[in-house]
Formats: C-alpha cells, structure tokens, sequence
C-alpha cells in the first residue's frame, strides 16, 4: 500500500492504495468520480480518456503511483453543475410560469461547447463512449483548432464508439470547433 | 389570443433529454454503483474449449478477504438450470457453472467473492484446477458428423440429436415443380461470421438481498428486466415478486444483452449466502467468450428463375453454428430466414435447418438477428442471377420486390406486409449513386453493389407467444408527468421519444415530462427493448396510455368546466374549450383535484390520473410449413455501395455508401437518423473485419478490442447519403417501423457485390478483409478464371466446392412439426 496525491479537476485527492491501482480506479474509487469509464482495461476503447498534466491519456494505461503529484481533469471538469437560483423559486409551480428544468438546475446552457454540440447532432447514443470522446476532443481541437473532418476521424481513431458509426461525432466535433474558434483565445 | 397547438413534436428532430446525464458524466452505468458494504466476485473461467475438468477451491477459502467460494458441483439440485427457448420445450441446458465438463472457453467454472477485487483475483488464482482436454469441434458442418465430439450427450432434443439441437423446416409450394419449370438456377454455398455485440459498456450486475424482507434487488445492464428477473427468479427458486430487476444506465446491447447470464445468477446466490452486495462486472475478454456472439450460418442456397428474371423458387440447406450453448440460437434461424426473405414474395420455398452445438462462444441476439446472414447469401445470388441471365441487378430486384401500390398483401410465406416503399427506395438508391452511369462506364478496380433487405420491427418468436410491451403514465400533481416502463433504454432514446408522444397526446411540455428508471418492481410488464420494437410497439402502448389519460383528464375538466367533452382541447399544458386556448384549467389544476380535492371530481369518477396500456402485436404464430406474419409491419431498405480496391494491398476503400430507409412515421428523424449510422457500422464489422478467429484447439484469439477488428472513425465513410421515403404503417396507429436494424441487414451483400462488380472475386465468405482479398486477387490471376469464388477456387480450400459435394439436411423428410 502506498499514499499518493493527485489533483483532481482541481481538487487535491489523497488515496492510500494499492500499488496495482490504476488511474482510472483512483479516479473512480477514490475520487469518485464514475464520469470516466472502462469499456476494455487494455488501452484500446478511448472510454477511459483523461486529461494528465495537459496530455490526453488513457487511463486505464497509467498506474496510479505515476500520476502522484500530477494533475487530471476528466469529463465532470467539463461543465460545473448549476445550483438552484433563488430567483425561480415560486410559491406555485403553475404551468408555464416557469420551465422545471431551468428552476432545478443545470441545462443545456451551461454546457461546454463540444457538449452542447454532441447533443445537438446526436453524437451519443448509450452514452458510454461520449466522456472519452469528449476529453479526447477537447484536447485536439485545443491543437487544432481548424481541422478537417478526416483529421477529426484520425483523432478519436483510439476512441471505440458501438453505436452512432461516428458520423455524427464527427459533425459534432465539426460544430464545436467553430464555435470555439469564434469565441477566440 | 388563440394558439395553435397543432404543431406535433411527433416528427421532429428534438434534442434527447438523456443527453444532459451522459454529456456531464453524471449517469451511473452498472460499474458506477457503489453500495455501504459492498463486496466483489470474479468467475474463474475455462482456458479449454472442451475438457473434463477437476477442481479444488480449498486454498481459495482461506485467502485473504474471501467470503465464499462457489462452485457447479455443490449447486446441482439447489439452483435449477434453465434453458434455450426452444420450440415448445425448454431445455435446461444452462447453469451457473460447468459441473464437471467445459464445452467452451470462458465458461463458468468457479467464483469468489472477496473484500476487495485484488482479494478477489488472488483468490481465483489459488483454485487449483486439473482438466482433462477431448477433441474439440469447432464448425458447424463438422460437429453434424457422425464421428464428431458430443458436446452435450446427457440432453434429450425434441427435433435433434447429437450436436444437433434443434431443427427448422419450411415447405411452401412446390419447390420439384418450380426447379423442373426453372429457365435458370443458381446455387452457392455461402458462410458467414461470428460477430460480437461488443457494447462498449460491458456485462454486469450488482446483487443485493435482504434476508429480512426477502427481497433479492439486481441491478444489471440489461436489455429485458422481466426476461431477466422471470428466469432468475426461477433458476434460484425465489417467488417472483421478491425479485426486483433494476437497470442503472445501459451503455448499449445490440441484443447481446437480452437473456439471463450465468454471472447474474452467480453474484445473485453470494448476495443471498452472505447478506451483502455483491458486484459482478465483466471485463472485455469475458464479454467476448461468453457475452454471446452472432450465430455462424453456412447456407447452401438454390434459386430458381424464369429467363424474364422472376424468381419462382428457393431451396436451402442452412446449417447454423449456435456455440456451446445458446438462448436465442434457434430463432435466430426462424425469424432471420422468414423476415429474410423479403422483400420478395417467392412462391415456392423449400429450407432445412440444423441448429449445432460447437465448441465456440455462445451463439445469441445481435443485431439483424439471421437477417444480414440470409440477406448476404441471397442478394449476392441475386446479382449471379442477374449477370447469367444478362439483366441489370437492379432490374432483376425491380420485377420481383413486393410494391408499395400492391399493399397490403401476404406473401406465400405469410408475411403481411402492410405498407412499404421498398420500390421508390430502389429507385432513389439507384438515382443517388448513379448506378446506370457506373454499371456502364466501369473503371478498373472499381465497382457497384446493391443489397435490399426487410426488416422486422418486433417479433412473435416461436418459442415465445407474445409480442407485448406496456406504459403506465401517472400525470403528478404538479402537472407533470411520469413514464413507468420495463423496455429499458439503452441508447435509444426512450426518455425521448416517449416524451413526444406524450406531449402531443396530452399537450402537456416536453420539458415537463420524465421517464422513470426501469425496475421490475413498478413498471407494468413488458417484453424488453430488442427486435426494433420500441418505436412501434412500446411507441402504440404509449400513445394507447397516453389516449385514455387524457380522456380521463377532460372528463374532470368537463365537469368542472360545465362544457361537454367533445368541446374540450389540449395544449399548452392546459384543457380549453376549443378556440379559447388561453383560458381552460391547468393540468395542475385538474391533477389537484383529481387527488386532493376528490369533490371536484365527476361522479363516480375513480380518484387520481393514472392510466396504463399493454400493446401486443396483432401477429401470427408460425405455422407448421413455416409460414406465417411473425412482425408487426416491415421497415425496409436499399443499400448501394461504390467501392474501389487496390489490387496492391487489397484494401477496400468505400467512395459512396447510400441508404435508402422506409422506417414509416419517423417520431424523431435525428434519432432514426443515428440508429441507421449505427446499424451500417454494425454491418460494415461484419462485412470487413468483425470475427471469432479460433486456433485449432478453441482457444479465441480475437478476445481483445487489439485483434477483434471492431471499425474505427477512420474506418467508416461519410454517410452523407441517407434517405427515408416513409410508408406509414397502418398497422401501427402512429405509422411508425423499427428503426434499429434496417441499416444492418443488407451492408454485407451490398459490399459483396460491390467488391464482385469491382474484381470479379466472389467472397461467399465473411469476413471480406484485405488479406484474402489479395490472396483472392493474386489467385484469380494465375487461374484464369473470370469469376473466382474465395475461398471456393482456392487450392487449399477444403470445403464443398460444388453443389455435388453439398451435405445433405440431417433431418430426412420425416415427421417433425407436420
Ligand atoms: S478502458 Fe481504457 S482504453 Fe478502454
Ligand atoms: S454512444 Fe454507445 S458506444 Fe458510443
């Protein structure tokens, strides 16, 4: 067993663990963070995808004692959950009055661009893979800013998606990069 | 003002409200649930695909952490098996573990369940194991054989023997007469591939009883929470309502997930020995042996023709590779071959099936479900048909599919189609890609190929005498409104779609409707979510439910309102007097009364705003001679793809891919839209790189995502050219057809004769990758030949290379269901 540190979307993470513990169990059971998920232990599905000290890794690749002192953001770094304004609270719920997502929370206006495009073109269908998608993204379009939709297919070319055959991942990462390239550095 | 509440959501492309949840990473799939005092089990598996095998666990009892140790042996006579849906008969032919005999790699030998997942696998590796290896047989015409190893000799089989477990038989017509009038017939041997669901979201379960109360809770990645719960309950003697099936998020199935597993079983008996939750969760290389792969087919087809094109017969002998032990295995065979044959009505059908036992990974559901496997073999008959006989491959299809304006109308082999625009789909897939124009001026190395294929959207099986799904919707107080349903979701969009029909039915908001988690111990009883029928089938229950909601809210408004019924309107979450939409009663309003203010209510009228419906399709049972309407109505569809090949590497690049779908009413065209995406790719795995690659003794060496050639973004066209020319179903109250598998059953063939136009290389098998291409190309050449069938004019081929050498069907013409 062995104490480590990591950084976790900001947070300081203190585990003492088993020395065969991986990063994405460290982030799953000692973080607890489920955001990021397994769908293969072997580095080949992309489902497990975080962001370690600026670099995009798989990590269920990376055992957890290399990344002590390091830090990592994953898919729950994407958008911060809203909490309730005080404003929407009413004495009665009349229909109309208010929408009931808006006055619960969060919506699909705080999301991050790449999320807000993945909803809109239907980039995700169970779901599973999107939070490797979505990291994996996140750091290519950071270094490409402009890329082509074959250049999009090359980059998520580690990431297994079973359901939506990609085509409207692709729309969707082609969408979130305009957005992001208009709202500038 | 008057609003006009016309406009339906029923029809548009809006965003999924299951989104936010998968988007952010707060959904919980089976892996993310964490209960107080939970604990983990891990199986020991076989590493032989056919052995004796002894065991002792005593080292594993006293490891660190280990809480129990279980094995076959110790359960026989506690825990009942459980079995294949056979026709009529279940056999019990599945159990926890093996007892003393493995039949396949992967199967069940023993599990622990420990403190922790590392005590967990040191335990696993202190059970010492001795196996004692037999032959193996691994294909399916060889395990028919007389001298072929038995993988399971203890089980009496209604309609088999030896390996043989189950057999299918169609007679239709008369097939002598249609071969003897015949101007022309064609006859291949066709084989195809196991093929893994591979949802990325892997197999698993969470048990968790209470011996007080009795209650065993399972949360599982399930595609059927009844199915499940039903068997379990079964298989561990406990009273079905004390058995409550819950699923968490489901990170896809594709029908690999809609049966009970050993592991639900497994984590369910620790959780009742030792009082605490017991996690089972699969890692990929489990899923692979034993998730269930798609049934191997070997068809050995005839098709008989007039010299206009018309088909007047087809015959078959298909021999079906069902793995050490099957669920679906034999329906597979039923309902892939009858849908299959659409979308044409041929006259006279004549098919033998053996369903076998191999030592391969189990055979199950998967996408298609024995329509891409019959659809492979047929539509590239089709093309051998129409180059013979020198017609264009698009006419040949053009004179013998069944028509929209010829609808409705029941083929020889009972399906009613309802609607279809099967024709217009031909004509646009053909117009799209140019077909006329790259049939005639063919550049080298180039080729067109085209599949058409029905598919059913639900299904009465045959073992299985019912096609039922149910919704019960309970408008709350606040006016909003709840979903209960058992079909559970798994990337479909229910939380959606649902929703739309709701919303329409109801006027009440989009927003203000939810769809509450599946679990067995609320929802009204349904099927599951499988056989493309949640759109139509749980989509009618909805609108069934939603109808008789509604009309029990406008009797409260009515009343309260003095107005009559029939005056009365919905929308904008509110009841109103026609042309008055601004006034009326809230929802809200009307769901207070009808709950706490039960004196406003109509005389007599029941309290509260419930309303449930179960929906069974109006389909047939199958007849003895095989015939009969097994699906609701047929989505349908035409594939073309333009392919080149580079005859230096083999590989195959496709230029344009064009589908062309009749899904009728489509609820949600993005969703429709994805899940034919979707079902392209899953038929693009199979056609191109998708197998289970064995070595001669049964070991799998594709149970990693590095060997099993799952397709990659950079492996998958653009699909820019997606249409729909909907024919509303009229069977179906809200026109709608399944949406889930059209876009899979007819890629192989499609590519097969896309890949036959562009070399002259016929594959008659699966999968198509570059290594064989190259091999077939290379061969082709030193032979000479200008048609060269791979693997048929290989010279190492072993197999049949002709009709002559065919095996004959096992089951004589004998008494069987006649
Ligand atoms: S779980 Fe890490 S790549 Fe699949
Ligand atoms: S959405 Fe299911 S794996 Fe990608």
């Amino acid at each position: 067993m062995q104490t480590i540190t990591i950084h976790v979307n900001g947070k300081k993470v203190r585990g003492t663990i088993d020395e065969r513990m991986l990063l994405i169990e460290f982030i799953r059971d000692v973080a607890n963070l489920t955001g990021t998920h397994a769908g293969c232990w072997e580095a080949r599905c992309g489902a497990c995808a975080v962001e370690l000290d600026g670099n995009t890794v798989k990590s269920c690749n990376v055992l957890a004692v290399q990344a002590d002192g390091c830090s990592v953001f994953t898919v729950e770094s994407l958008s911060q959950q809203r909490l309730k304004p005080v404003e929407h609270v009413t004495t009665q719920s009349l229909a109309g009055v208010y929408t009931p997502l808006q006055a619960i929370g969060s919506s699909a206006a705080d999301l991050h661009p790449l999320q807000k495009a993945f909803h809109t073109c239907h980039a995700l269908q169970c779901g599973f893979c999107t939070p490797g998608m979505l990291m994996v993204l996140k750091g290519f379009l950071a270094e490409n800013p402009s890329p082509t939709r074959e250049e999009v297919r090359m980059a998520i070319a580690g990431n297994i998606c079973r359901c939506t055959g990609y085509q409207h991942i692709v729309d969707a990462a082609m969408m979130a990069a305009e957005t992001l390239r208009a709202a500038g550095p | 003002m008057d609003v006009d509440y016309a406009n339906k959501l029923v029809g548009q492309s809006v965003p999924r409200t299951e989104d936010l949840a998968l988007l952010t990473g707060t959904a919980r799939y089976i892996d993310d649930i964490r209960m107080p005092g939970m604990i983990y089990a891990k199986v020991l598996r076989s590493t032989h695909a056919h052995a004796h095998f002894k065991l002792d666990v005593s080292r594993a009892r006293t490891m660190p952490g280990v809480l129990g140790v279980l094995t076959g042996a110790e359960l026989v006579g506690k825990v009942k098996p459980w079995g294949d849906l056979m026709q009529d008969l279940l056999v019990g032919d599945h159990f926890a573990f093996a007892i003393d005999k493995v039949c396949y790699e992967g199967q069940e030998i023993a599990a622990v369940v420990a403190e922790t997942k590392y005590q967990a696998m040191d335990a696993l590796e202190a059970i010492d194991i001795e196996y004692d290896p037999l032959p193996v047989v691994l294909e399916a015409d060889k395990a028919i054989l007389p001298d072929a190893p038995l993988l399971h000799p203890n089980f009496n089989y209604e309609f088999g023997e030896g390996n043989i477990f189950d057999r299918y038989r169609v007679r239709i017509g008369d097939i002598e007469r249609a071969e003897a009038e015949a101007d022309l017939v064609v006859r291949q041997r066709f084989s195809s591939n196991r093929q893994a669901g591979a949802a990325l979201d892997p197999h698993g379960c969470v048990a968790s009883y209470d011996s007080f109360s009795g209650m065993l809770t399972l949360y599982s990645s399930t595609q059927s929470l009844f199915m499940v719960r039903d068997v379990l309950a079964d298989s561990l003697q406990l009273a079905r309502n004390r058995v409550r099936v819950v699923a968490p998020e489901v990170g896809a199935g594709f029908g690999s997930k809609a049966q009970v597993f050993a592991h639900e079983v497994i984590a369910s008996i620790f959780s009742l020995q030792t009082g605490r939750p017991v996690h089972l969760v699969l890692s990929r290389a489990e899923v692979f042996r034993v998730g269930t792969a798609r049934n191997g087919q070997i068809r050995h087809v005839e098709m008989f023709f007039k010299k206009d094109g018309k088909i007047t017969g087809y015959r078959d002998y298909v021999i079906q590779n069902s793995g050490g032990s099957s669920y679906w295995g034999n329906q597979v065979v039923h309902i892939g071959t009858n849908v299959g044959m659409l979308p044409y009505p041929v006259p006279n059908i004549h098919i033998d099936g053996d369903i076998v036992h191999t030592n391969t990974a189990p055979g199950g559901a998967l996408r298609g479900f024995g329509i891409p496997q019959i659809n492979w073999a047929k539509e590239q008959l089709m093309d051998i048909a129409a180059s013979e006989l020198g017609l264009d491959p698009a006419h040949i299809r053009d004179i013998n599919i069944v028509r929209g304006d010829q609808c409705p109308l029941v083929t020889p082999f009972g399906q009613k189609v309802d609607t279809t625009s099967i024709d217009s789909c031909l004509a646009k897939a053909v117009e799209v890609i140019g077909w006329h124009d790259k049939r005639a001026n063919k550049r080298p190395y180039e080729g067109v190929g085209m599949s058409l294929g029905m598919k059913y959207t639900s299904c009465r099986h045959p073992s299985f005498d019912t096609d039922l799904s149910a919704i019960r919707l309970r408008l709350e107080t606040d006016g909003t409104v709840t979903i209960f349903s058992s079909d559970v979701n798994h990337g479909q969009g229910h939380a959606t779609f649902l929703a739309q029909i709701v919303s329409d039915v109801l006027g009440v908001g989009f927003e203000k409707i939810v769809l509450a988690p599946p679990d067995s111990s609320n929802a009204p009883f349904g099927l599951g979510t499988y056989a493309s029928r949640a759109a139509a089938v749980l989509g009618t229950a909805c609108r069934m439910a939603a109808e008789r909601l509604r009309e029990k809210i406008v009797a409260i408004a009515a009343h309260v309102l003095e107005v009559d019924a029939g005056d009365l309107e919905a929308g904008g979450d509110r009841i109103y007097v026609k042309g008055l939409s601004n006034t009326g009663l809230y929802l809200e309003n009307l769901a207070g009364y009808s709950v706490y203010r039960t004196h406003q209510l109509p005389p007599g009228f029941e309290p509260t705003l419930e309303a449930t419906a179960t929906y069974d399709t109006p389909t047939d049972r199958e007849a003895p001679d095989g015939s009969g309407n097994f699906s609701v109505t047929y989505a349908g569809g035409c594939h073309i793809a333009h392919v080149r090949v580079d005859p230096g590497t083999g590989h195959i690049t496709i230029l344009d891919y064009v589908m062309v779908h009749d899904t009728g009413t489509v609820i949600n065209p993005l969703i429709v839209e994805g899940q034919h995406q979707g079902g392209f790719l899953m038929g693009l795995g199979m056609a191109f790189g998708e197998d289970y690659v064995y070595d001669s003794e049964g070991h799998l060496l594709t149970a990693t995502f590095a060997e099993y050639k799952a397709p990659l973004a950079t492996d998958v066209p653009e699909l820019h050219h997606l249409f729909e020319i909907p024919a509303p179903s009229t069977t179906i109250p809200g026109g709608q057809k399944g949406a889930g598998e059209s876009g899979t059953g007819p890629v192989c063939a499609a590519l097969g004769n896309a890949v036959a136009h562009a070399t002259g290389v016929r594959f008659t098998t699966l999968p198509i990758t570059a290594d064989r291409m190259l091999l077939a190309l290379r061969e082709k050449e030193r032979s000479g030949l200008e048609i060269f069938r791979y693997p048929d004019d290989m010279p190492d081929y072993d197999g049949p290379r002709g009709y002559e050498d065919w095996p004959k069907p096992t089951g004589g013409e004998g008494e069987m269901f006649f």
